[in-house]
């Protein structure tokens, strides 16, 4: 028997002391305080509009989130929790779904949320304007009482589809009684927006910043605790990475300042680099090839281009490693559907030379073939991309016409003309694949006009099946192995060449605490922030 | 002078047709449209969504056509409606025009006092130190580029020594009555105005400088301080009276690249005018709202000219003699 030694005793005291004094500062550290204001920012643009009910992009997805709920949401370990609905839940044969809805739960204008509100969101926003594609199988949706809702459907739902729906940017909810006989999309009431969120806009003022005040009817009793949300704009991230150090931001959203300042804002601990929040809003960069072009028509010659690549070189050079390199068609961040199990591309020129020579394009008159490379112009990142992109293919003796048109341009030229050959573009889709993720590839992906869609009009019934199948398998299992097959028939056809998943960073404050615990942070209600000061 | 000012004012006319024509052409030549930008942020990919977005925007017309309905809305002084913000033009602008205003009148007040006393006092102390130190400082913020010297500005005045917010108009949630409110404003307004305002007061001291020296060497200073008149007086009262036409006319040509500055300087200082307001409507192609703010642009620009050539008039009897 081993003897305890009075040195033994006094360690053992001071460790229980230690932590009884460390485990109730945490336990003082994780007790909400209210009060105070937060102000934020984030990588981007002023939105055109506070509310843009059928998108409108990131800007507006983030200044409506405040003010708009949805009936779910999507914690960042990919668990749906309940908003506005206590439950979602699907009949046997999954044709139809019943919706509880959460009681006493008012309109910032005072009127009471019900399940006709839930109706006329689902058949007269939902569907045709923000879900699109979605709810294209959505037949009616009834109120079978004020707080219970019934929707029923053409065919199985999955119930993470619907679920994903639900509490994605498809998923909010506007008041009827405000929008019912206008035109959603362009009533007055979008640039002043009312919901159930925890935040009312108080004031915008176009190129400075909106002000929103708390919801004291706020359906979540003690929510929110912040007095006060301000968010601003500013259109130089150089600019914003001085705001935070003269402390006139708290937090920022979606690489707010330049990745080189990373490091050097967050040395002294005032302030932390946060990546955890942007799985169900999932960035990729791409390299896509036009296949109404004969030359990328052969699946060899998309390979080859591949693994003429170095996607460590563009993760660690281009985004100073805060992107990871791409290991199939389905971010890394999406622990449901992503596999590792897909064909590997390793930078291997002499391999990529020797295929395009098997391919029938071996070097002649000190050129393969030329191409024009169009690298679309909306991230910085994109354009040291198409310099890299140029030069690893000039290394194959390929001769690249390389152009970086600005956002407008490239849109029309990459999504409406198809006037490219080669197009370094991004992907990006939420945790659930379908028809954000699929529709780069699949035949109904391709719409003339549409953008972030299937522009390289790749086509393959095999893999159209496999996506029609995701769409009505219920079993979730089998649904899981069913994506994870998309994603191996998609990487191994390489129409698109997944080069790296972005890594997006918030920037906040030490003492700024409970963010980023949704899976789409920056499209969330901020009601559970808090401010430790 | 009347008939001046009313001559002025007409030759306003044909110029807003022709700003109006002209980026209507211009924008509608650049590659990508406003309804390209709106429907992928939209994500729209309904076919049947997409025609009636078109339809809605009013794309699905000839350009002729909706240049004519463009020019015809003008002429009943509304200037379209902006879908992608979602409110009418006019509002939108009006709504930022002020904080360009005040900008730009700061800084061209900024520009003048220091260009104009920095050109003065290099003529005055010719081949001096304080000549070089000027023509030193002159080359300095004239070659430094406006973001470049905002972003060094707000490091130092701002991060370094907190004596000036970083950007905004005014600081968020305050409220200290209107004498308050307006000190607030200017105190946001140092940096954005000086950085805005310094390229165009090097290019006034070394004009004023020039100016200066050429009007020194005239007869009538010579007699003036023959006549016994003290040293301060004749810079003051003759030389710098007639040095100071170049500077006039220059600040007619000037007023519309300080509106084209604003646009950088409000972007560093986040501050809300209509300089972002434009480069966010070029960049999406959105056509009302770029053709408002060039035209209230333009309006500006032009009303401001006529006004310094009314000063012109004022300060060189020799033209109100013609």
């Amino acid at each position: 028997m081993s003897r305890f030694s009075r040195r033994d005793f006094l360690l053992t005291t001071a460790g229980v002391v230690l932590a009884s004094r460390l485990g109730s500062s945490a336990a003082l550290a994780a007790t909400p305080k209210r009060g105070g204001t937060l102000i934020g920012t984030w990588g981007g643009f002023e939105p055109q509009s506070l509310f843009v009910p059928a998108g409108g992009g990131s800007s507006p997805y983030f200044t409506s989130t405040k003010v708009v709920e949805r009936l779910l949401r999507l914690t960042v370990d990919l668990k749906f929790e309940p908003v506005l609905a206590l439950s979602v839940t699907p009949a046997p044969d999954f044709r139809s779904y019943t919706i509880k809805l959460r009681d006493k739960v008012t309109w910032h204008d005072g009127k009471p949320f019900s399940a006709d509100d839930v109706v006329f969101n689902a058949m007269e926003y939902w569907k045709p304007i923000s879900a699109g594609v979605s709810l294209v199988t959505l037949e009616a949706a009834e109120a079978v009482d004020p707080l219970t809702v019934v929707l029923k459907f053409k065919a199985p739902v999955p119930e993470f589809f619907l679920k994903s729906v639900l509490s994605g940017k498809a998923g909010l909810v506007i008041p009827k009684h405000i929008y019912a006989g206008s035109n959603i999309i362009t009533n007055p009431i979008n640039n002043t927006p009312i919901g159930t969120g925890p935040f009312k806009v108080k004031e915008w003022v176009r190129g400075s910043h909106v002000e929103y005040a708390r919801n004291e009817s706020y359906w979540n009793p003690g929510l929110p605790y912040l007095d006060k949300l301000v968010i601003r704009w500013w259109r130089d991230p150089a600019s914003r990475s001085a705001a935070f150090e003269a402390g006139q931001l708290d937090i920022g959203t979606f690489n707010p300042i330049p990745y080189p300042e990373i490091a050097r804002l967050t040395a002294g601990g005032k302030f932390i680099a946060e990546t955890k929040g942007y799985a169900n809003s999932a960035w990729i960069a791409t390299v896509e090839f036009n296949q109404r072009r004969e030359i990328f028509k052969k699946r060899e010659v998309r390979q080859a281009l591949m693994m003429a690549i170095d996607r460590e070189f563009i993760s660690e050079t281009i985004f100073f490693g805060r992107a990871k390199p791409s290991v199939g068609v389905v971010h890394n961040s999406n622990s449901i559907f992503f596999t590792k199990d897909v064909q590997a591309y390793p930078f291997d020129v002499k391999k990529a030379a020797s295929m395009l020579d098997a391919a029938g394009y071996p070097v002649k008159g000190g050129s393969r073939f030329k191409l024009s490379l169009v690298s679309a112009g909306w991230f910085e990142e994109n354009v040291k991309m198409g310099q890299y992109v140029k030069q690893a293919f000039e290394d194959l003796d390929i001769t690249v016409d390389l152009a970086v048109p600005d956002r407008a341009t490239s849109l029309k030229r990459i999504y409406t003309d198809y006037d490219y050959d080669v197009a370094i573009s991004n992907n990006t889709g939420g945790v659930e694949l379908v028809p954000t993720t699929t529709q780069y590839y699949t035949t109904d992906g391709i719409v003339k006009g549409a953008a972030f869609r299937n522009a390289t009009g790749y086509s393959n019934p095999e893999l159209d099946k496999i996506v029609a199948s995701m769409t009505v398998e219920t079993d979730e299992p089998k649904r899981i192995a069913l994506a994870k097959e998309f994603d191996r028939l998609a990487t191994s056809e390489a129409p698109i060449l997944p080069m790296v998943d972005l890594e997006p960073v918030t920037i906040v404050r030490s003492d700024v605490r409970d963010h980023s615990k949704t899976a789409d942070f920056m499209g969330e209600s901020w009601a559970e922030l808090w401010l430790d000061r | 002078m009347r008939r001046i000012i009313i001559r002025r004012l007409l030759q306003i006319i044909p110029l807003i047709l022709g700003v109006i024509v002209l980026n209507f052409m211009l924008i509608h030549l650049a590659p990508g449209s406003l309804f390209d930008v709106m429907t992928s942020e939209q994500q729209v990919t309904d076919p049947a969504m997409l025609d009636q977005l078109r339809h809605t925007y009013g794309v699905d017309q000839p350009t002729s056509v909706q240049l004519a309905k463009y020019i015809w809305s003008v002429m009943r002084l509304d200037l379209g409606f902006s879908y992608r913000q979602n409110a009418p033009v006019l509002d939108v602008i009006l709504e930022q025009l002020p904080s360009t205003v005040i900008l730009m009148l700061s800084a061209t007040g900024i520009a003048l006092l220091v260009g104009i006393t920095a050109g003065v006092l290099a003529s005055v102390k010719v081949n001096t130190i304080w000549d070089n130190l000027i023509s030193l400082g002159a080359v300095f913020f004239f070659a430094a580029p406006s973001f470049w010297l905002g972003i060094m500005m707000t490091v130092l005045f701002a991060v370094k020594l907190g004596w000036f917010p970083v950007g905004g108009m005014r600081t968020i949630g305050s409220d200290q009555g209107t004498f308050g409110d307006a000190l607030d404003v200017m105190h946001h307004l140092v940096l954005p105005a000086t950085a805005l305002g310094l390229f165009y007061a090097a290019t006034y001291a070394r004009v004023m400088r020039a100016s200066m020296l050429e009007v020194f060497r005239l007869d009538f200073v010579r007699t003036a301080r023959a006549k016994g008149l003290s040293r301060s007086r004749v810079v003051i009262s003759h030389v710098m009276r007639n040095a100071l036409l170049p500077i006039v006319t220059l600040l007619g040509l000037q007023l519309g690249t300080i509106l084209g500055g604003s646009v950088v300087i409000e972007a560093v200082f986040s501050w809300p005018g209509i300089g972002s307001l434009l480069f966010d409507s070029v960049m999406s192609r959105n056509f009302p709202m770029v053709l408002g703010v060039l035209v209230l642009g333009s309006l500006l620009v032009a009303v401001s000219n006529a006004a310094v050539d009314l000063i012109y008039l004022r300060l060189d009897p020799r033209i109100r003699a013609r």
